[in-house]
């Protein structure tokens, strides 16, 4: 059965390699059509995996397919196995779905780039990767992907590496990153140290048998994959990496920082949730931190001026939904808000490339306003996006959101509830600042020399007309996961009822009145509230509660400071007593070699004697 | 004589009537070509005619007291017979440009492989002493081969003099041993060797000055100090046959003098052996360290490789059997291969062969794939893995593991890792590109020519072997 899936990941890798083999000597419409197609294959594969899934549900509501073993050192034999599952198959779609859509936008937004079949290049490697990630049965295969998004992640955000800054992003990427890499390593080692598989099947069978609910050991390796999630999802404390990636195309921030990557955090605590069930201290902390970055985040939005960095503290807002969801035990609304999220932050993203390339690449809202009138579609997108995000009734966005919200207050966790519900009014105003300054307004832009200018390519508008679509009708979509994911756990008794599930609604709304009246009616009360007393605290936010300063303080002046200190390194300088050694005994050596034939007569001889001698005494 | 000694006698008949015809075709007409393509041809015919012996796999087929044929013989001649082949293709793309007459150098190396086929099958003093002298004389003519060049000729009498003191040394400990015991026989030499205190005085003396006479051949500390020097001056093919098919002549006739008794050699040997090991693995790479010559460097890497692979004289068994198979196969065609390149990036001969470093700063990006090729030799000799050179090494570290041989070992270990630095400090030479190069590309004439085929599948050897050894232990096992 399904012995048709690795071409789900087989197209983008094959893709990738012809790609980047071009070493870009080829023409865009075929760099187009390889990087695209791909994806399309990928996305036709899923497709009849999901037919295939849902018209003939396999038993135990998963399909393995055994591709082969990778290696065998002992009874140490990783296989290859991809794991298909309702989860699996929700995270498959999202990917090479929407993952599409982005495919088909970029080829139009980066015509005319030096580096096009490099681009498309990366984005293939990126949704191979991103597969692997989710179909491996194992961890050290979802690992192996977890690595190779980030690479390819690095390898986006340092796209146009001939600006510094765009190489500096990259790297406070993948470094940030990678400190959570190294936490969720050491998670794998311990679980193979302890159960000797790393077969997330069997973890979730041998774990509870062997771990006492709450032992210390399971509570350290959920907050060491934790530690791993939220560095890939730009959760606090290792958030700050998520604005600068903004540095790359607007696509791979769509794609990569928006809909898919940055999304993995949920899906590996969402997989492995036996083991969380055996933590419940970690699993509250994956709660707590969903809370406060979506509340930082929320805060942080409100100052910014550039369109890219509002969108990309939104994302990390929601993302943090996604895992107070998941730390109030509602795995299935997580996932829910995760597809969802990935629907109409993909179009707000795309929407927003739209609105930098008709601006001639400006970011800043403050030098746009009155747009909609100039690209009346572009603004359609864009506010349909904002009312899904906003979880504006009868949009996908309301579905997900108040199930999370709903839940929360039903398992009591009312603190996580609370957060939520000011977030959610927070979300309303930082996302209707941007539509109102953006759209309304006057327009400060020099109209003469800079005139918005459309677009009018079916490349651009079909990827976007079919995520709007998606934003509205993706709440409809019933995801099974009923077989793979545990409900919340909701005490017996509490029910729906009262004001409780009308509030977010309520919130939003009033966020939304908020918004018009502080940006649209009354702009000057923000200006003087940001100039005025409340200054310090508008600086704080603008600089995301200041940790970037704070980790520079921290990690980056210490460690340059030892570096420094030490820079005669007095490690080395024991270690080179050896090479210094060598060096003198090849020079004494070297003198031996006098390339006269007395000398080597005599030596020879000399070592006869020394022969005899050796055997001859004993 | 039955047919069977005939049959196994069948390759010095077919070499033979080579060399006859060779000389024959030289005297009549000079051609190039021609004689590259007789010597080539008869080698192949020399190579197909052990097979008879082999596939029959009789066991030993002795020959007169003088020779034997039996699987270690069939296996050295092989190599031996494989390696002059490489030099001989080496030969006519280095030799082409050559001014002077190109045809005797083919002569020259026949007569040299002859000797190794010799020593491969010596079975008794006489037969060592002749198959050493045919190995060794024939290169004192290629080593002074371009005898206008002042430095080979220098290198040749070098080579001729300390070479004819070590196969008196050799005689003279033969003589000592024969005078005391009456043994002549390889076997019974072998007994001697093992016999715990080695008896009277002149057995003594004999054992060691036999030792001192094939660790000079072996290029062994402290009998070493020739091969830097030798090797530079010969040109880059003769240095191939000097590296390949002399070493792989006299390994035979070591393992057989030491392995045909079948038990470990007498304690003082081993002591000796292993003092003559330690000193090649380490002088040799301490040498190679900041070595700037290409060839000298080679020359140093040498010695220390046949350092380590004195290991499987100390510990006799089939293991140590078929680790110096392994090993010798896989240096021979790693050297095979680095020479090569030289050859072929120094042909048509000019003043010199190009064996300065500084002459390969940056070469890659001149000849990416003959340097390619270069660099995956270096790794091979270094030893890293899926390379050739890891499975010799690793062969070698296993046998001295098992039969305890600690010392030998940590000096193997020493040694490479020594290595790894000057193998490394060429690769990086090729690769730092000098100031101001011009990044042309190559055309691809070099991988049609013989030599360029060669040099392929040598690599492409050198890579199976390294990725999957098995068969390479097979053919080595006796």
């Amino acid at each position: 059965m399904m012995n048709y899936l690795p071409l789900v990941f087989v197209a983008p890798l094959l893709g990738f390699l012809v790609l980047a083999l071009s070493r870009s000597r080829m023409s865009e419409n075929l760099a187009a059509a390889i990087g695209v197609g791909s994806v399309g294959i990928s996305a036709l594969t899923t497709a009849a995996a999901i037919w295939q899934f849902s018209s003939a549900p396999p038993e135990g509501g998963f399909v393995s397919v055994h591709l082969w073993t990778w290696m065998k050192v002992g009874n140490f034999a990783p296989t290859f196995t991809l794991h298909v599952d309702a989860l699996s198959l929700t995270m498959m779609s999202v990917i090479t779905g929407v993952g599409f859509f982005i495919h088909l936008f970029a080829s139009w937004y980066m015509r005319g780039d030096d580096a096009y079949p490099r681009f498309f290049s990366y984005m293939n490697l990126f949704v191979a990767s991103m597969l692997f990630l989710v179909l491996g049965d194992n961890l050290l295969f979802l690992y192996f992907g977890w690595e190779g998004v980030g690479l390819a992640s690095y390898l986006l955000i340092g796209f146009w590496y001939k600006d510094p800054a765009n190489g500096a992003a990259a790297r406070k990427a993948f470094v940030i990153t990678r400190v959570g890499d190294t936490l969720m390593a050491i998670a794998l080692f311990i679980l193979y140290r302890e159960f000797g598989t790393l077969n997330i099947k069997e973890l979730a069978v041998i774990a509870p048998t062997q771990w006492a609910v709450g032992s210390t050991l399971a509570t350290a390796t959920c907050l060491l994959l934790l530690g791993g999630a939220v560095g890939k999802s730009a959760q606090l404390p290792l958030q700050t990496w998520l604005p600068d990636a903004m540095a790359g195309p607007t696509p791979v921030s769509a794609l990569i920082h928006a809909a898919t990557m940055v999304t993995a955090g949920v899906y590996l605590i969402a997989r492995m949730n036996d083991l969380f069930a055996l933590s419940p201290f970690a699993l509250h902390m994956v709660g707590v931190i969903g809370a406060i970055t979506l509340l930082l985040a929320g805060f942080t939005a409100l100052m910014q001026t550039d369109i890219k960095k509002i969108l990309a503290y939104s994302t990390m807002s929601q993302i943090g939904y996604m895992f107070l969801a998941e730390g109030v035990g509602a795995y299935q609304p997580a996932v829910f808000h995760l597809m969802t999220h990935a629907f109409f932050k993909a179009l707000l993203f795309l929407s927003a490339g739209s609105v930098i390339l008709a601006m001639h690449h400006e970011q800043d809202i403050f030098k746009m306003g009155g747009l909609r009138k100039h690209i009346p579609f572009v603004f359609a997108c864009m506010l349909i996006g904002t009312l899904a995000l906003t979880a504006f009734p009868f949009t996908s966005g309301y579905y997900s959101k108040d199930e999370i919200l709903h839940q929360a207050y039903l398992t009591g966790n009312h603190d996580l509830w609370l957060a939520g519900l000011f977030g959610a009014f927070l979300t309303a105003v930082y996302s209707f600042r941007l539509i109102f300054i953006t759209f309304y307004g006057p327009e400060r832009f020099d109209a003469k020399h800079h005139a918005p200018h459309g677009a009018h390519s079916m490349d651009h508008h079909i990827p976007l007309a079919v995520l709007l679509v998606l934003s509205i009708v993706g709440g409809f979509i019933h995801l099974p996961l009923d077989a793979v994911l545990p409900h919340a756990p909701i005490p017996e008794g509490e029910h729906h009822g009262g004001i409780v599930p009308h509030l977010p609604l309520f919130v939003s709304l009033a966020g939304i009145a908020v918004s018009w009246f502080l940006f649209l009616k009354r702009p000057q009360i923000p200006a003087a509230l940001a100039s005025g007393g409340l200054a310090p605290i508008g600086k704080l936010w603008k600089s995301a509660w200041g940790f970037d300063w704070l980790y520079d303080r921290l990690f980056v002046k210490p460690f340059v400071w030892a570096a420094e200190t030490n820079k005669n390194d007095v490690v080395d300088s024991i270690i080179n007593v050896v090479p210094a050694s060598l060096r003198g005994l090849n020079a004494a050596l070297v003198r031996t070699q006098t390339g006269s034939l007395r000398w080597y007569a005599a030596v020879a001889g000399a070592g006869t004697c020394l022969l005899i001698a050796l055997v001859a005494f004993h | 004589m039955t047919a069977q000694q005939l049959t196994a006698l069948l390759p010095f008949f077919v070499i033979s009537a080579t060399i006859v015809a060779v000389m024959l075709a030289i005297s009549v007409r000079r051609h190039h070509r021609l004689t590259a393509f007789l010597s080539v041809v008869g080698l192949n015919l020399t190579l197909l005619s052990l097979l008879p012996t082999w596939l029959a796999g009789t066991g030993p087929v002795q020959v007169t007291p003088l020779m034997v044929v039996d699987g270690l013989a069939s296996f050295y001649m092989a190599l031996v017979l494989v390696a002059t082949l490489g030099v001989m293709t080496l030969c006519h793309a280095y030799f082409e440009g050559y001014r002077s007459d190109r045809e005797e150098i083919y002569l020259l190396i026949l007569l040299g492989a002859l000797g190794g086929l010799t020593l491969a099958c010596a079975n008794h003093a006489a037969t060592l002493l002749i198959g050493l002298e045919l190995l060794s004389l024939p290169m004192v003519a290629g080593v002074a081969y371009a005898t206008s060049d002042r430095r080979a000729v220098e290198g040749g009498a070098k080579y001729l003099v300390l070479s004819a003191g070590a196969s008196a040394t050799l005689l003279f400990g033969l003589a000592l041993i024969y005078a005391a015991t009456g043994a002549l026989d390889l076997k019974a030499l072998a007994a001697i060797l093992v016999n715990a205190n080695l008896g009277q005085p002149l057995v003594l003396a004999g054992a060691a000055m036999v030792l001192a006479g094939l660790a000079f051949k072996l290029s062994i500390v402290p009998f070493h100090q020739w091969t830097p020097d030798v090797y530079e001056a010969a040109p880059a093919p003769v240095t191939a046959y000097l590296a390949t098919v002399v070493k792989a002549g006299v390994l035979a006739a070591a393992l057989r003098l030491f392995h045909a008794a079948g038990a470990p050699p007498s304690p003082l040997v081993v002591k000796a052996l292993t003092i003559l090991a330690l000193a090649s693995m380490i002088v040799g790479s301490l040498l190679a360290l900041r070595q700037d010559n290409l060839k000298r460097l080679l020359a140093y890497s040498s010695i220390a490789h046949f350092g380590f692979l004195l290991i499987v004289l100390v510990a006799p068994g089939s293991r140590s059997l078929e680790t110096a198979g392994v090993y010798m196969a896989t240096y021979l065609i790693t050297s095979l291969g680095v020479f090569g390149v030289i050859a072929l990036v120094s042909s048509p001969a000019g003043e010199r062969d190009r064996e300065k470093l500084s002459e390969y700063q940056g070469l890659f990006w001149q000849r990416p794939y003959v340097v390619s090729i270069f660099t995956a030799m270096m790794l091979s000799l270094a030893g890293i893995p899926l390379t050739a050179g890891f499975i010799g090494k690793f062969a070698a570290i296993a046998v001295g593991v098992e039969s305890d041989l600690w010392l030998l070992v940590s000096g193997i270990v020493l040694g490479s890792a020594i290595g790894i630095y000057y193998y490394l400090r060429v690769i990086s030479a090729l690769f730092v590109p000098m100031p101001g190069y011009e990044r042309v590309s190559e055309s691809m004439s070099w991988a049609q020519s013989a030599g360029g085929v060669m040099l392929l599948l040598s690599m492409l050897l050198m890579l199976a072997m390294g990725v999957y050894p098995e068969p390479l232990f097979l053919l080595a096992r006796p």
